[in-house]
C-alpha cells in the first residue's frame, strides 16, 4: 500500500487514526493494534514475507532482553552476533544472494572456468534494508549499555513495525521512540495534529506534483542515453538528482506527518541537501537517519577520523562503499558508494591542506555537480549506461542539435527544472517554514494537498521502496 | 540532528515550558483552527470536484445524463443505425475506435460482401459480444462474417456504462454497471475533471454540437474524419509522448501473463467466440498496427505484452475456430509511417492497404 493511494489516504489512514485514538485507556490493546495494523499494511505488498518481519523483531528482541540481563561479555558477544547475523543473513539471502552468485559466474568466465552456478530469483522483501537496520540499532544499542532494553514486547514490535517508517525510513533507532512508547500521547492533541496534516500534505506535494512530474522526462533521458549531448547529459542527472530528493523527501515528511497524526515524533531525514557546502556536509544533510547510521555503527567504530588522515580516509571508502551496496545490490550502487567514499576522502584530505575554495557559492556548486554526476551512477541501469551519460555531461558527445533538444528537453521540463533549481536553493525546507496556525493557511495547505490527491490516477512508488 | 517543529513557534522556542500559559491556549485555538481550515478544505475541494465530475458526467460512469459525455455516445447510435438497416449486413467490422475508419463500403468491393462498422469508442470485448447478439437477433438467419480489430491483451472484461445503459445491449450483459469505488476514484482526478471542464465549456458554455456524424453503414462521414478525437495536432508530437511512456512503464512478462489471466478479462471475449462458433461463424481477429518507433521501442524491452498475447492466442486456438491476422507490423502489410491520426491510430489510406491484407489473408473467413 503506498502512502500516495487512495486506499491509505481514505481507507487506512482514517481506520487506524480512529482506532488508535479511540483505544487510547488502554496501552496494550492500542499497542498491539498499531502492531497489527503496520503488519497488514506490510503484508497488503505480500503477506509471504510479513513472517520474516516478524523472524527479526522476535529474534532482536530476545536477544536484546538477554544481552542485557547477562554479564559475562562472551556470551553478550555471541548474542549479539546471532542479532546481527540473522538481520544479515535475511538481508544477505534476499537482498544480496542473487547478486554475488552473478559476479562470482561472472568473474568465473573471466578466468576462464565455465562452471554455471544456480541462479536465484529471490523476490526482495519490501523495507527489508530499513527495518533490519532499525532492529540491529536496537541490538548494538543494548549491547553497548547506551538503552535499557524494553521489556514491553508489543512495545517493540511497535518500534520496528510501525508502518510510516517501515518501508522507506527514516531509520528511526529505540532511542528515539523509546521514551514516546513507554508513555503513550493520550489524546492528539491540535499541535500534533497540524503538524502531522502540514507534514503529510507537503510529502503528498512534493512526490506527486514534482517527483512524478519530473518522472517520464528523466525516464526518457536514461532510455535514450546512447543520444544524449551535453545540454541533455546535464538535464538527465539534474533531472532526476531532482527527481529523487522530491521523490524521497516527499516520502520522509509523509512518514514524520503521519508519526504526529499518531502522537509520535520522527527524526528529520532531510535537510536542505542541495545548499550543502561540501560532499561532508552534503551527507550530514542528506538521508540523515542512514548516513548517522552509518557514522554510528561503523563508521566511528572502525576509528573515524581519529587515526590519522590515511586511515580516515580508507575509513571514509569503506563506509562509503557499504552505503552504497545498501542500497541495491548492483555494480551501480558499490561503484555510487565508492565514488562518494572518494569524494568524502578527497574532501578531507583538501581540508587538511587547507586547499578547499573560500567562496561559499563555489563550493556549493561544486558539490552540487559532483553529488549529480554521481547519482547518474545511482540511477543507470548498468555502469555503461553511466559512462554514456557521464561522457555526454563532460562533453565527448557535443551538443545536443535542435531536433534533439525539442525532443528531450521541452520546455516545461527545462522550466520545470530551472524553478526547482531556484526553489531547492533559496526556500527553507519543511522543517524550517514558519506557518503560523491561521485559518488561511489552513485552508491553503489543504487545498494544496486535495489538489496532490486530484493526480494520482496511476500511484507511482517512492523510488525507496526498491531498496 | 535537528528535531524542530515548525507550526507557529520558532523552533528556537519550540520547548512548551518556555511558552506562558496564556499564549499557549491562544496558539491551541489557532491550531485548531488550523486543522479545521485544512481538512475543510482538503475534503471541500475534492468534494466539489466529484460532485462537478458526477454531475458533467464526462466518461458517462455515473449515468447522470444532464449533459453530453465527452465519450461520443456512438454505442447507442450504432445500435441505432444496425436497427434501421433493411437487410442484415453479410460482415461484421467491431473494434474500439481504432477499427473506426474501415469502410465497409470498400470491403464490399474486395469481397461483395455487405458490411458494417460496429466499431466504438473504448470499444471493449462486451462491446463486440453485444454487436455480434444484437445483429444476430435482429437477422437471425444470415450467416456473417467479422472482422475484429483487437489489440495487446485482446481483451478486457469491463462493461462501460455507456453499453450497460442502453436498454438494447443490456439484456446480453451479465449485472449491471454502477457507480462503484472504481469510479469515484475516476472521477477526483485531474484527468476527469479537465474533460468535464471541456465538457461544461462545450455543452453547458456553448452550443454543444458534434461534428461526428456516421454513414448508414456505420462507417464514418468524410466530413468526421477532420474532428475524430484521435486526431493529433501533431503526429511527431503524439509519437514521442507514446515513446515516452513506453520507456517509462514497461512491463514484465510475469506482470503481462498475470493480466491475461486476471479473472473475468475474457469472459466475453470467450463468449463472444463461442457464439459466433455455434453459428458455424469464423471472425477473422486483427491485432492493430502499431507506429513503428513505437513498436521499435517496445521492441527493444521485449514487448512482453505482445509474447503473452500470442501465448493466449495459441491457447484460444485451441477452444475457439477463428484467423488470426497479426497487422502489428505495418511492414508486414505495406502500411507508411506518414498516414496516422495519432501512434495507435491508423488513417483511411493504411486502412484500406490494411483490409486489403486482411482479405488476403483471412483463409477463406470472408469468403
Amino acid at each position: 500500500m503506498l502512502f500516495n493511494s487512495y486506499s491509505f489516504l481514505f481507507g487506512f489512514l482514517p481506520s487506524v487514526l480512529l482506532g488508535w485514538w479511540g483505544l487510547a485507556r488502554w496501552k496494550s490493546v492500542r499497542l498491539a493494534f498499531l502492531t497489527g495494523a503496520s503488519w497488514f499494511f506490510y503484508a497488503w505488498w505480500d503477506w509471504r514475507y510479513l513472517p520474516v518481519l516478524i523472524l527479526a523483531t522476535t529474534i532482536d528482541y530476545i536477544a536484546g532482553l538477554w544481552i542485557a540481563r547477562i554479564e559475562d561479555e562472551t556470551r553478550r558477544r555471541l548474542l549479539l552476533t546471532v542479532s546481527l547475523t540473522t538481520n544479515i543473513g535475511i538481508l544477505a539471502y534476499f537482498k544480496y544472494a542473487g547478486f554475488f552468485l552473478g559476479s562470482l559466474e561472472g568473474v568465473g568466465k573471466a578466468v576462464g572456468l565455465g562452471a554455471q552456478l544456480p541462479s536465484l530469483h529471490v523476490v526482495l522483501p519490501i523495507g527489508i534494508s530499513f527495518y533490519t537496520f532499525n532492529s540491529m540499532s536496537y541490538t548494538i544499542d543494548v549491547f553497548r549499555r547506551r538503552i535499557e532494553p524494553t521489556r514491553n514486547a508489543l512495545e517493540y514490535t511497535t518500534f520496528v513495525g510501525l508502518f510510516p517508517h517501515l518501508i522507506a525510513g527514516p531509520i528511526v533507532r529505540f532511542t528515539d521512540l523509546a521514551g514516546q512508547l513507554r508513555r503513550l500521547t493520550p489524546k492528539l492533541t491540535a499541535e500534533q495534529a497540524s503538524l502531522g496534516a502540514f507534514f503529510l500534505s507537503c510529502g503528498l506535494v512534493k512526490k506527486l506534483l514534482i517527483a512524478d512530474r519530473l518522472h517520464p522526462y528523466v525516464a526518457q533521458l536514461y532510455a535514450s542515453h546512447a543520444h544524449l549531448g551535453l545540454l541533455t547529459g546535464w538535464a538527465a542527472a539534474v533531472g532526476y538528482s531532482l527527481q529523487l530528493y522530491f521523490d524521497f523527501s516527499g516520502y520522509s515528511d509523509m512518514a514524520v506527518g503521519l508519526a504526529f497524526l499518531l502522537g509520535f515524533r520522527f527524526p528529520q531525514n532531510f535537510n536542505s541537501p542541495f545548499k550543502a557546502e561540501n560532499i561532508s556536509d552534503f551527507w550530514r544533510r542528506w538521508h540523515m537517519s542512514l548516513s548517522t547510521w552509518f557514522r554510528d555503527y561503523l563508521f566511528i567504530p572502525l576509528g573515524g577520523s581519529q587515526r590519522g588522515p590515511r586511515r580516515t580516509v580508507v575509513n571514509l571508502v569503506v563506509t562509503m562503499f557499504l552505503a552504497g551496496l545498501w542500497h541495491g545490490a548492483a555494480w551501480t550502487f558499490v561503484v555510487w558508494g565508492l565514488v562518494h567514499g572518494t569524494f568524502l576522502g578527497g574532501h578531507a584530505v583538501l581540508r587538511r591542506l587547507g586547499l578547499t575554495p573560500p567562496s561559499v557559492t563555489v563550493n556549493r556548486i561544486v558539490t552540487f555537480m559532483l553529488v549529480c554526476g554521481a547519482f547518474v551512477i545511482f540511477r543507470s541501469p548498468s555502469l555503461p549506461v553511466a559512462g554514456d551519460i557521464l561522457s555526454a555531461m563532460a562533453g565527448f558527445r557535443g551538443l545536443d542539435g535542435a531536433a534533439r533538444l525539442h525532443a528531450l528537453l521541452p520546455v516545461e521540463f527545462g522550466v520545470l527544472i530551472a524553478s526547482l533549481l531556484v526553489f531547492v536553493n533559496v526556500a527553507p525546507n519543511t522543517w524550517q517554514v514558519r506557518i503560523r496556525p491561521r485559518v488561511v493557511d489552513g485552508l491553503a495547505t489543504g487545498l494544496a494537498a486535495a489538489i496532490a490527491v486530484m493526480t494520482i490516477s496511476q500511484p507511482h512508488p517512492f523510488i525507496y521502496f526498491q531498496f | 540532528m535537528s528535531a524542530a517543529p515548525v507550526l507557529g513557534r520558532h523552533p528556537a522556542t519550540l520547548a512548551p515550558a518556555s511558552a506562558d500559559a496564556r499564549g499557549d491556549a491562544l496558539e491551541a485555538g489557532g491550531q485548531k483552527r488550523f486543522v479545521v481550515a485544512f481538512l475543510a478544505s482538503c475534503l471541500g475541494a475534492l468534494a466539489i470536484v466529484l460532485a462537478f465530475n458526477v454531475v458533467i458526467d464526462p466518461y458517462a460512469l455515473a449515468g447522470t445524463g444532464i449533459v453530453p459525455t465527452a465519450v461520443e455516445p456512438d454505442r447507442s447510435i450504432k445500435l441505432d443505425l444496425l436497427q434501421n438497416l433493411k437487410r442484415g449486413p453479410q460482415l461484421l467490422i467491431m473494434g474500439s475506435s481504432r477499427s473506426r475508419q474501415a469502410e465497409p463500403a470498400y470491403l464490399q468491393k474486395l469481397t461483395g460482401l455487405r458490411g458494417f462498422n460496429a466499431g466504438v469508442t473504448g470499444g471493449t470485448s462486451a462491446d463486440e459480444y453485444v454487436f455480434a447478439r444484437f445483429a444476430a437477433d435482429l437477422f437471425p438467419h444470415q450467416r456473417r462474417r467479422y472482422i475484429w480489430f483487437t489489440d495487446i491483451g485482446l481483451a478486457g472484461g469491463g462493461v462501460l456504462p455507456q453499453l450497460a445503459q442502453d436498454p438494447r445491449a443490456r439484456r446480453y450483459l451479465r449485472g449491471g454497471a454502477r457507480f462503484g469505488l472504481g469510479d469515484v476514484k475516476s472521477y477526483l482526478s485531474t484527468d476527469a475533471t479537465k474533460a468535464s471542464w471541456r465538457v461544461f465549456e462545450k455543452c453547458v458554455l456553448g452550443s454543444c454540437r458534434s461534428h461526428i456524424r456516421f454513414n448508414a453503414d456505420g462507417s464514418l462521414t468524410n466530413q468526421s474524419l477532420h474532428y475524430l478525437p484521435e486526431h493529433a495536432k501533431s503526429l511527431q508530437a503524439a509519437v514521442a509522448k507514446e515513446l515516452a511512456g513506453v520507456r517509462a512503464h514497461h512491463e514484465t512478462l510475469a506482470q503481462a501473463r498475470r493480466d491475461l489471466e486476471a479473472p473475468g478479462r475474457f469472459f466475453y471475449f470467450d463468449r463472444a467466440l463461442a457464439f459466433m462458433n455455434s453459428r458455424g461463424e469464423v471472425p477473422v481477429i486483427v491485432l492493430n498496427p502499431v507506429y513503428p518507433t513505437v513498436l521499435a521501442a517496445l521492441n527493444r524491452y521485449g514487448f512482453p505484452g505482445r509474447r503473452a498475447t500470442l501465448e493466449m492466442v495459441a491457447k484460444l486456438h485451441r477452444r475457439f475456430r477463428f484467423v488470426f491476422v497479426d497487422a502489428e507490423n505495418i511492414r508486414t502489410w505495406g502500411g507508411n509511417a506518414r498516414d496516422w491520426s495519432n501512434a495507435t491510430h491508423i488513417n483511411r489510406g493504411n486502412m484500406r492497404t490494411l483490409l486489403r491484407y486482411v482479405v488476403a489473408h483471412s483463409d477463406g473467413a470472408l469468403r
